[in-house]
């Protein structure tokens, strides 16, 4: 007995031995054969990837596109970046001047750079940019064949760095395809392609790259990619802007948020996508080197995307627009931010993201119109604008974050944006009875005497800021008499907004590029000619179902106008004043993300003092961020 | 024989029963999804920029095609079955054309390597020790890990693997928490990268066996603490048998014949994937197959890695109901 005990424990301890000792301690999540001081490690958000061999991103839904391919190694024609750009938002890439249209649209021509390469020193030229087009209208089961399909009569490629794009109808935004904002139509090079009897089943492994950087090696289990640095980096259309800093780049899986939190503070994960609120502000206080897109409170970066509570119009109780705005007015978004990010939010009362050029084009050329804003119930009119939310909740956080919080009213609007609707439940009765509904006890009754029912959906913890954001709404309408519940869809959401099966949800309608004044990304599909009938599936982003003639005015006056027309701004205007008006969605406050920056081996993030990019991982435009970075002494 | 092999013959037509009823389960689970993989997709594909509705449309019809979505349930379903029976579980849709069966084939040796490894170890170790506390009830060391044993026992697994990784990854960082293998490292029989996954493997290893081995260990003392009891240990002992015959004849061997069945569920258990090891540490494997495939609507996933746990829970079953009568002879099979 005694020997047998003996052998088992020395068993154990000689097994603990050598497991914990037979490697460094540093050597844990990082490359082995890679001096670390010239590795950027990013994370990759997509998580594990299943079929990681595959780089073929013109194939529908195949491989990963945020494992560092569409941002170290592929390149289109434009990019509009969400900040302010390294020599300004808009960058012509591969172009080497904006599109060319004809007078009605119909015609788009582009020049190319000369002196670009693919990374097996074959040019790049036209004819590239030809077959892109070509082999995916040709093969209609690729990735952007619809779009091309759609749009394309014809593409000639007449000289080496001359492309023309006949249309089959007016766009005044075909450009857009070719425009990175967070991906776009990449170009493929058609001297591999033209080998490729199935471009749908052809996996492009090894990637032949267009951009600087080129596949090094790669996990069959798709953890992680590592890219390496073109020795020919000058020959790619980031060269104009200087050698990249990294010579290595691996985007990983560092797996759950408390994981990601770990990973920094051990110096093993440089760029963390994006974390929650309480993971930003742990690295905050524990780790010196971590840094933010805010230099303090509320630190993540407000992307383009305007999270709101968005209604089903279709829906019989919430096609009355009075109905909306007293939903809107039960709401305290003091409250709502503080659930959903712990106050680290920037919110928008008016429906554009409050990031970008944005704020100087939309929110403080228009917040003297907001102010004016008059709410007629017919019993008595009301201004629902509060100038200074944005205030109080700085002096609601101070007294637990501090000196974080900024004082400054400027450095509060730019963090925690301008004002938003006060909540006014007087004003919200008057508006519902208006509606004909009837208030028995502390329940709201419709006009056919039924409780007032809204089921809220969201994400559940696939999105946990926002389904906090949710809940709270929902708790706050049930204290004002709506029966509301919370509908937990989990991954059923995208089906469910596609097929229009909620009363409303917490997500987004509104996507911009953020560095360009520009609303048709997202307002073009508004348009009443694009609305589904109810339980028929609609196309993206018109989520709440709505039209109105007027916006459909807005639209076609925007499709006959240049991209960069001032004009296009005076329309977005008119834009904010109608939905605004009709509030077929509460608009909340930007999708911010955390995205946390380890400054330990590299320095030159961008940040709000130098936004000089979007430092979210798995945009496109994050490369801008590779040729900023340098080695930290 | 021909008894037994009558008994065979019917267990294994029991076996194919069984795997077809769960297999049609699953199909019909799975189909009534209310997740559609074409909205995922196109939700994917469209994140890139503005599509135009009209191409949305376009790309609907398209994916639709592409996916075999179209025609009847009939068609469908006769289709699968054509495919199955040919080991082959179609193409991934979330993966797109990744064939389901190369994804299996990727994640099963590192499902089948950690939890077969960690089932044993826990199996071995927790009724080695459970048999040992039984027989020598009075010894302290014994007595001790007994308590351990029942301590952790009732702890939720995913509390003693984040304090494992919390210890062993950030206060004292000398484990990996991430990944299968090291980055960097080319997948190979090559000793960087067996050292590398092993050293990736014991974190996750250990807290499955710190979980696993309570429940052998407390089974095992329970059935040896009932059989020392029994008339003919008594009997042995004052005939004055010695102790070591009387622990491996006499008691283990008659303490494991229900240890041996749970082993076998066990190990038939490891198809199923251990999808929170696999989420917390980052571990490839099927566990995370499975949720992956659920979350993007990807039928021919789910139904991949489910038809194989169907199918290793039942072989399972069969070969310990084929092999007891063999080792134990208390077993008879009616004539």
């Amino acid at each position: 007995m005694r020997r047998l005990y003996t052998a088992f424990l020395a068993t154990v301890m000689a097994l603990s031995l050598v497991t914990l000792f037979s490697k460094n301690v540093e050597a844990q999540g990082i490359p082995q054969n890679i001096p670390r001081k010239e590795l950027l490690i990013l994370e990759n958000p997509e998580g594990t990837i299943k079929n990681a061999g595959w780089f073929n991103i013109w194939a529908i839904n195949a491989g990963s596109q945020s494992n560092g391919l569409q941002q170290a190694a592929l390149d289109t024609l434009w990019y509009i970046d969400p900040e302010k750009g390294i020599d300004g938002a808009w960058d012509n890439s591969l172009a080497a001047d904006k599109p060319i249209y004809n007078a009605d649209f119909t015609e788009m021509r582009v020049k190319l750079r000369k002196g670009i390469f693919w990374s097996d020193g074959v040019e790049f030229t036209s004819a590239d940019v030809k077959a892109t087009v070509d082999i995916q209208i040709k093969n209609p089961n690729m990735r952007f064949s619809a779009v091309l399909r759609n749009n394309v009569a014809s593409v000639d490629a007449p000289d080496a760095e001359t492309v023309i794009f006949k249309l089959h109808k007016p766009n005044s935004r075909f450009h857009t395809n070719f425009t990175v904002r967070w991906g776009a139509i990449w170009i493929l090079p058609k001297h591999v392609f033209d080998k490729v009897e199935d471009p749908t089943k052809f996996d492009f492994n090894k990637p032949v790259s267009l951009s600087a950087y080129t596949l090094h090696s790669f996990d069959p289990d798709g953890k992680w990619y590592i890219w390496q640095l073109r020795e020919d980096w000058q020959r790619t259309s980031l060269g104009r802007y200087g050698k990249p800093g990294p010579k290595y780049l691996a985007y990983v899986d560092p797996g759950p948020p408390e994981k990601r939190v770990i990973a920094q503070l051990n110096h093993e994960l440089d760029v963390i996508h994006d974390i929650a609120p309480e993971g930003m502000f742990t690295l905050a206080k524990q780790s010196k080197s971590t840094k933010a897109w805010f230099k303090g409170f509320p630190y993540g970066h407000p992307d383009p995307t305007l999270a709101g509570v968005i209604f089903n119009t279709q829906n019989e109780h919430l096609k009355n627009r009075d109905v909306r705005w007293a939903l809107a007015l039960m709401i305290d978004i003091r409250a709502v931010t503080m659930a959903a990010y712990r106050g680290a939010a920037t919110i928008s009362a008016i429906p554009v993201p409050p990031t970008g050029i944005h704020p100087d084009a939309y929110h403080k050329p228009l917040e003297a119109w907001v102010k004016d804003f008059e709410i007629d119930t017919g019993k008595s009119k009301h201004k629902p604008y509060d100038p200074n939310v944005s205030k109080q909740i700085a002096d609601m956080l101070r007294p637990s974050m501090g000196d974080q919080i900024p004082k400054d009213d400027k450095e509060i609007k730019d963090s925690f944006g301008l004002g938003w609707w006060k909540t006014n439940l007087e004003a919200a009765t008057e508006l519902l009875e208006r509606a004909g509904y009837r208030k028995q006890a502390n329940q709201w009754m419709t006009p056919d005497g039924k409780p007032f029912t809204v089921r809220l959906m969201v994400e559940g913890d696939l999105r946990p800021v926002m389904t906090r954001a949710g809940t709270m709404i929902v708790q706050q309408w049930k204290q004002a008499g709506i029966d509301a519940r919370v509908d937990v869809a989990q991954g059923t959401l995208l089906t469910r907004r596609s097929a229009g099966d909620f009363d409303a949800f917490i997500g987004w309608s509104v996507e911009t590029w953020g560095g360009h004044q520009d609303l048709s990304y997202f307002m073009d599909s508004w348009h009443s000619a694009f609305l589904a009938e109810p339980g028929k599936p609609q196309p993206l982003r018109n989520w709440q179902r709505w039209s109105h003639p007027e916006l459909d005015g807005i639209i076609e006056k925007i499709r006959k106008i240049g991209f960069d027309d001032p004009k296009g701004i005076e329309l977005g205007h008119d834009y904010v004043k109608l939905v605004t008006r009709e509030m077929p969605f509460i608009p909340l406050m930007a999708y911010n993300v955390f995205t946390a920056m380890d400054h330990t081996y590299w320095t030159g993030f961008p940040t709000s003092d130098n936004p000089y990019a979007n430092p979210v991982t798995n945009w496109g435009n994050s490369r801008y961020m590779f040729v900023k970075l340098k080695p930290a002494n | 024989m021909p008894a037994y092999f009558n008994f065979a013959i019917k267990r294994l037509w029991q076996f194919v029963l069984v795997v077809f009823i769960g297999i049609n389960i699953a199909y019909v689970i799975t189909h009534v999804t209310p997740i559609d993989p074409v909205e995922q997709s196109i939700s994917a594909v469209t994140s890139f920029g503005n599509t135009s509705p009209e191409a949305i449309a376009d790309m609907r019809r398209s994916l639709q095609e592409l996916y075999g979505l179209k025609g009847d349930w009939i068609e469908q379903y006769i289709s699968f079955w054509r495919r199955i029976l040919q080991a082959d579980f179609g193409p991934s849709l979330s993966a797109f054309p990744a064939p389901v069966t190369s994804l299996i084939a990727r994640a099963l040796p590192w499902t089948f390597g950690l939890l077969a490894f960690t089932t044993l170890v826990s199996w071995s170790v927790g009724n080695l020790l459970g048999a040992l506390a039984g027989y020598y009830r009075n010894n302290r060391s014994l007595k001790f890990f007994g308590v351990l044993a029942m301590a952790l026992h009732p702890v939720p697994y995913y509390i003693v693997a984040l304090s494992l990784m919390i210890v062993f990854g950030f206060i004292w960082p000398v484990l990996p928490i991430t990944g299968g293998s090291a980055m960097d490292v080319q997948q190979g029989w090559n000793w960087q990268f067996v050292a590398s996954v092993f050293h990736h493997s014991v974190l996750p290893a250990l807290s499955l066996i710190m979980i696993g081995i309570g429940s052998w260990f407390l089974g095992m003392r329970s059935l040896v603490s009932n059989i020392i009891t029994e008339d003919y240990v008594v009997y042995a002992e004052i005939g004055g048998v010695a102790q070591s015959r009387m622990m491996g004849s006499y008691i283990i061997r008659n303490a494991l014949a229900p240890q041996v069945t749970g082993l076998a569920m066990s190990l038939g258990g490891i198809f199923n994937g251990a999808v929170i090891t696999e989420k917390i540490f980052g571990y490839p494997g099927l566990g995370t197959l499975l949720v992956d495939g659920v979350y993007a609507g990807d039928y021919g996933l789910v139904l991949g890695v489910t038809s194989i746990a169907i199918i290793g829970v039942s072989l399972s079953v069969l070969v310990i109901d084929l092999i007891y009568p063999l080792i134990d002879p208390r077993v008879q099979v009616a004539s």
